[in-house]
Formats: structure tokens, C-alpha cells, sequence
């Protein structure tokens, strides 16, 4: 990091800060600080849902991802526009018009008290969790890459969002999510044309398309269907509109965002401005990924991007051979790929086809060299399923990138984790207040008393996120565990809201079994198969709409002998 | 805790129903996965 690099990245942070504090004036009544007093405008919520989704990791891994695996992930956003487009026929106007201030509440309203406690219960538990892995897993990051203490990056990022979070509310972090999603265009424009002009004279933009696809780093559709493969246009269409329905109607912490609309039609606009933008950035993101790898195939990347395990296996005997069959795989893949240029531009068939085959072959030896390196990591006492995906985007950035432009994409990491945490604390302390403290400690206090209250559990959550991501290190492959978690519990909170919208005659107590069936289903299928975890949300949702329907139609048959 | 005031359904500022502005955009991702399978094929 030089001083132009040190300059952007604190001018960029205290800019987005001051910005969101400032709009954030005002914001002195519960109704203000919970839902903006009910006053944004489209466009603001459109880009704090969207910040609050991206979060550092995604946008560090989704590079690395396109990196090693191509294009195929932005298949798992084919069903957002779906989602996008059912939550605002149906749930948007159900909530401004019920005049909820959590999506919980709404339950409470539809069945009983024990199921609004049980939804916002596993929210609070799935979310809570989250909010400390989304500070911790970008700080582990910096740390190698930049050599900066790991405690003192989250200290940095949590003290930031939770002042920023505590005084100004949702005004201050949907105002600072505008800013922060400015400032991640911004960077990402900048990677990928510096990622361009950074490429050998000889090769032109098509070349490096053209080389990007010969690797099929460019497989942006699968149509091949497998419940064990991720990525596909099946479980894209299918299981990720369940996920995203799930997120969208269910989590709060996406629901607080659109609830802030002024009109139900802003809120809808919101949502819509998503279901258009959201594959178009991610298909942009994912494509830096693949350009990335194009400039790697003339400069010769280490064996592995993670440098604290490679400096740990690199006096190891075992590596040398290791390193000199990188070597020569590297030089290979790079002759072949300047072969393959100079054959598409003389327009040789047979030389395009003949050279394409040694590049693929040459692109294999080196995958499975670095594979090799990967399990001499995990041998020599590393940790296990060894990937370091999530470094190779930003070992690109502060390597090569000019002076400034370093700062900026640091900057970009700092706003996409603190969009996304400020996000989290937010929600995570209006259902503390809303649904629980409200509801079951202080029943008629005042508007200034669930104020102060609220301010408090925003404080108290963003500490619990600092504590728990300060303690990421020995939590080791919880994080993991962490992401599993979300997807294990998103499905029977789907199901239950499905049932509160479409099938008037199910009443509490027969989707409070359909959600402990819908559990029970979840986590078998996570036990006992090894489908992915998009489909969870299906099967989640669909056993808790059945089985409500089911306990529904047997509770009512002796009712019915009875009155006859 | 006051509850927020009444919100109004107003109309999408453009295509005047929000059924055509869904329909709208279920045709713009059909037409989103039709260009990124001729991408994928086009650079296979």
C-alpha cells in the first residue's frame, strides 16, 4: 500500500460515513430510526438491497470462483427476477399494509405468538451467526494479503459500522449503502479495464475472450441436470427462486430494506431494479474473474495465491518437484495460448484446432499441479478441503494494480463488509426489539424508552458480530458450518409465510408442526444425500406446506363429525 | 411505538399495470439466458 493507496482508501471510508450520517439527521423517534419513517426512495433501497446482499466475500470469492471454474455461477441468479417478481405481488403490499415493522410480526398477526417467536427465534440465531463471519472471513483475507494484524481489520470495520449503525439507524446505513455500492462499481470498472490494459501488446480484447472461452472459463449455462451439481440452469431457475423467496419475503434483513418505502410501488421498484441489475453485475463480476485468469496465462502466478501456506510447504522436499512441474506446465499453457492467438489471427483452422487441444491439456497439468500443491498443504498439518479461491483476486489487485487504484479496491472490500454487517445489526436489533423485547419484556413503554432500546441492541449486536469474528480464527471450519446453517433454516421459514399467504384456513398450531417437519426434512436431506444446498429451500418449503395442509385436514375432520 | 401511516398502492410509472411490468421483466430474463447460452456456445 503506497500513499495515494492509503489516501483513497480513508478518503473513500470517511466519505461514505460522514454521507450517511448527515442524511441520517432526524432520526429521534422509533418509527424513524427502525423504517426511515416510512420516506425512501427507490433508488436508495434498490442499491442498500443490493450492498446488504453482496457482501466481501462474495465479491472476493465470485473473481476467484470465475478464476478456476469459469462463469457457471451466475446461474444461481437466474432465479431472482422470479423471486423479485412474486415477493412484490405478494408480499410487499401484505406488509405495508399489515404496518409491521418486522416480516415476524406479520405471523403473529396470521397465526399466534409461539409462531412469530419461533420464525424470529431462527432468525436471530441463523443472522447472528452470519453477522460475525461477514466481518471475520474479509479480515482473514487482508491480513494475508497485506500482511495487516487480523484483530485490528475487524476492530476497525466493527467500531465503523456499529457508530454509524447505532447513531443514525436505517436512514445512515441505507444512505452509506448507496455510497458504498458507488464506490463498488467504481472499483470494479476500474479492475477490469486495468485487468485489459494490463495484457500483452500482442493480445487484443477478442484474443482474450477468445482465450478466456477456450478454457471454458466462459460457461456462463450449464444444461445438464445433476441434484449434486451447484451451479446449473436447473437448480438456477428452481432451487435458487426458493432461496431467494426466502430471502426476500422472509429475512429481515432484507424485508427492513423495502419496508422503508415511502409508496408500496417504491418498494416494488426497489425489488424490480434487482430482479433487472443483479445477473448483469454478477455476470460483470464474474467475468474480472476470467480476465484475471487471462493475464495469468502471460505472467506466471504462484502455485498457490493463499502466501502464509505456501511459504509454510515451500521448504518442504515434497514441493520442489511440485514447483518445477508448475514451472514447466506454466510455460506450456503460455506458449500454447500465444500459438492459439497468432492461429486465430492468420485464420488457420487446422493450426486453431491443433493448438486449442495443447492449450486445454496444458491448462490441465496446471490445475493438477496445483491441486498436488493443495494436498501437500492439507498433509503437512494445513487445513482441510484447502482452496484458495478467495485469494486470488486480491493478490491480482495489490500486485498489479497502479498506486490509488490498490487503495480503492481495499476500499471496495471495507464497503461491501460493512454494507452487509451494518444490514445485519440493523435487522438483527429491530426483531430483538420488535418481537421479543416488546412482546415479552416491556409491554407499554414509550416511543422514547423502545428508542433508546433499540440503540442498545444494535450496539449490543454489532458487539456480539466484533466478539465472535474476533474469535474466528479458532472457530476454524465454522464459518463453513455458518453458510450451511442459512441454508438449512431458510426453507421452513419460506414454507411458513407461504402458508400464511395462500392457505387462509391453516391456522398456528398446524404450521408450527409443518415447520419442525420441514426442519426434520432439511436436515435429513443435508445428513443423508449430498444434493446442493439450493434445493434445500425447496424441499424445506414444500414438506411445511404439506404438512400444515395435512395437520390442517385431519384437526378439522372430528370438528366437523362432532358439530354433525 | 407509533405505527407508520397508511402507504398507497399507486401505478409503475411506465407499461401503467405492474402485471405487465412482471411480464416485462420474466421476458427480460428469458432473453438474459438466451444471450448467456449463445455466449457460452458462441466461446465454448
Amino acid at each position: 500500500m503506497r500513499t495515494a493507496d492509503w489516501i483513497v482508501l480513508f478518503g473513500s471510508l470517511i466519505s461514505i460515513i460522514a454521507y450517511g450520517l448527515y442524511r441520517a439527521r432526524g432520526s429521534n423517534t422509533v418509527d424513524r430510526y427502525l423504517l426511515a419513517g416510512k420516506s425512501m426512495p427507490w433508488y436508495a433501497m434498490a442499491l442498500s438491497i443490493m450492498a446488504t446482499q453482496a457482501s466481501a466475500v462474495t465479491f472476493i470469492s465470485t473473481t476467484g470462483q470465475s478464476y478456476v471454474d469459469g462463469m457457471r455461477f451466475v446461474q444461481a441468479y437466474f432465479g431472482l427476477p422470479i423471486a423479485m417478481v412474486i415477493v412484490s405481488a405478494t408480499v410487499v403490499p401484505l406488509f405495508h399494509r399489515a404496518k409491521v415493522y418486522t416480516a415476524y410480526e406479520y405471523l403473529e398477526q396470521r397465526f399466534d405468538t409461539k409462531t412469530r417467536a419461533l420464525a424470529s427465534i431462527i432468525f436471530l440465531f441463523q443472522r447472528g451467526l452470519s453477522a460475525g463471519v461477514t466481518i471475520y472471513a474479509p479480515a482473514i483475507v487482508l491480513s494475508i494479503i497485506l500482511g495487516w494484524p487480523e484483530q485490528l481489520t475487524i476492530l476497525i470495520t466493527g467500531a465503523t459500522v456499529i457508530t454509524y449503525t447505532v447513531i443514525g439507524g436505517i436512514k445512515a446505513v441505507t444512505w452509506s449503502d448507496v455510497q458504498q455500492m458507488c464506490v463498488i462499481f467504481l472499483g470494479l470498472i476500474a479492475a477490469l479495464v486495468t485487468c485489459i490494459l494490463l495484457l500483452p501488446q500482442s493480445v487484443s480484447f477478442g484474443d482474450a475472450v477468445y482465450l478466456a472461452g477456450a478454457a471454458n472459463r466462459l460457461n456462463a449455462v450449464t444444461t445438464r441436470f445433476d441434484w449434486n451439481d451447484r451451479f446449473n440452469i436447473w437448480s438456477g431457475l428452481f432451487g435458487s427462486t426458493f432461496l431467494f423467496l426466502s430471502y426476500f419475503g422472509c429475512d429481515q434483513s432484507q424485508v427492513q430494506r423495502y419496508l422503508t418505502g415511502r409508496s408500496i410501488a417504491q418498494s416494488r421498484l426497489s425489488l424490480l431494479f434487482n430482479a433487472v441489475a443483479k445477473i448483469p453485475m454478477q455476470f460483470f463480476i464474474l467475468f474480472i474473474g476470467a480476465m484475471v485468469f487471462v493475464f495469468y496465462l502471460f505472467i506466471q502466478p504462484p502455485v498457490l495465491f493463499q502466501s502464509a501456506e505456501l511459504g509454510r510447504i515451500h521448504n518442504l522436499a515434497a514441493f520442489q518437484p511440485v514447483q518445477s512441474d508448475y514451472q514447466q506446465a506454466f510455460e506450456r499453457r503460455r506458449q500454447a495460448a500465444l500459438g492459439l492467438v497468432e492461429a486465430r489471427h492468420n485464420g488457420d483452422l487446422a493450426a486453431r484446432a491443433r493448438e486449442s487441444a495443447e492449450y486445454r491439456s496444458a491448462q490441465r497439468s496446471l490445475d493438477d499441479v496445483r491441486i498436488r500443491a493443495s494436498r501437500l498443504v492439507e498433509q503437512s498439518g494445513g487445513e482441510k478441503d484447502f482452496s484458495d479461491t478467495n485469494y486470488i483476486f486480491l493478490s491480482f489487485v495489490t500486485q498489479y494494480l497502479p498506486a490509488g487504484l490498490v487503495g480503492l479496491l481495499i476500499a471496495v472490500v471495507f464497503a461491501a463488509t460493512m454494507s452487509a454487517s451494518s444490514g445485519e445489526i440493523n435487522s438483527l436489533a429491530t426483531v430483538s426489539v420488535v418481537d421479543l423485547y416488546k412482546r415479552y419484556v416491556v409491554r407499554n413503554g414509550t416511543d422514547h424508552h423502545y428508542l433508546r432500546a433499540s440503540r442498545w441492541a444494535t450496539l449490543l449486536w454489532g458487539a456480539c458480530a466484533v466478539l465472535f469474528a474476533g474469535f474466528g480464527r479458532k472457530l476454524g471450519s465454522l464459518i463453513v458450518a455458518v453458510n450451511i446453517v442459512g441454508s438449512l433454516f431458510y426453507g421452513s421459514l419460506l414454507g411458513c409465510f407461504v402458508v400464511a399467504f395462500a392457505f387462509r384456513r391453516v391456522g398456528g398450531t398446524a404450521v408450527f408442526i409443518g415447520m419442525l417437519a420441514g426442519e426434520a426434512a432439511v436436515f435429513w436431506a443435508f445428513k443423508f444425500t449430498g444434493m446442493s444446498y439450493l434445493w434445500y429451500n425447496l424441499i424445506g418449503c414444500a414438506v411445511v406446506v404439506v404438512t400444515s395442509l395435512l395437520v390442517t385436514a385431519v384437526s378439522a375432520k372430528p370438528a366437523t363429525q362432532s358439530t354433525q | 411505538m407509533d405505527h407508520p401511516r397508511d402507504v398507497p398502492d399507486d401505478p409503475p410509472p411506465f407499461l401503467r399495470t405492474w402485471k405487465r411490468v412482471y411480464v416485462a421483466v420474466m421476458i427480460y430474463l428469458g432473453v438474459i439466458i438466451f444471450v448467456s447460452y449463445l455466449f457460452t456456445r458462441a466461446f465454448r
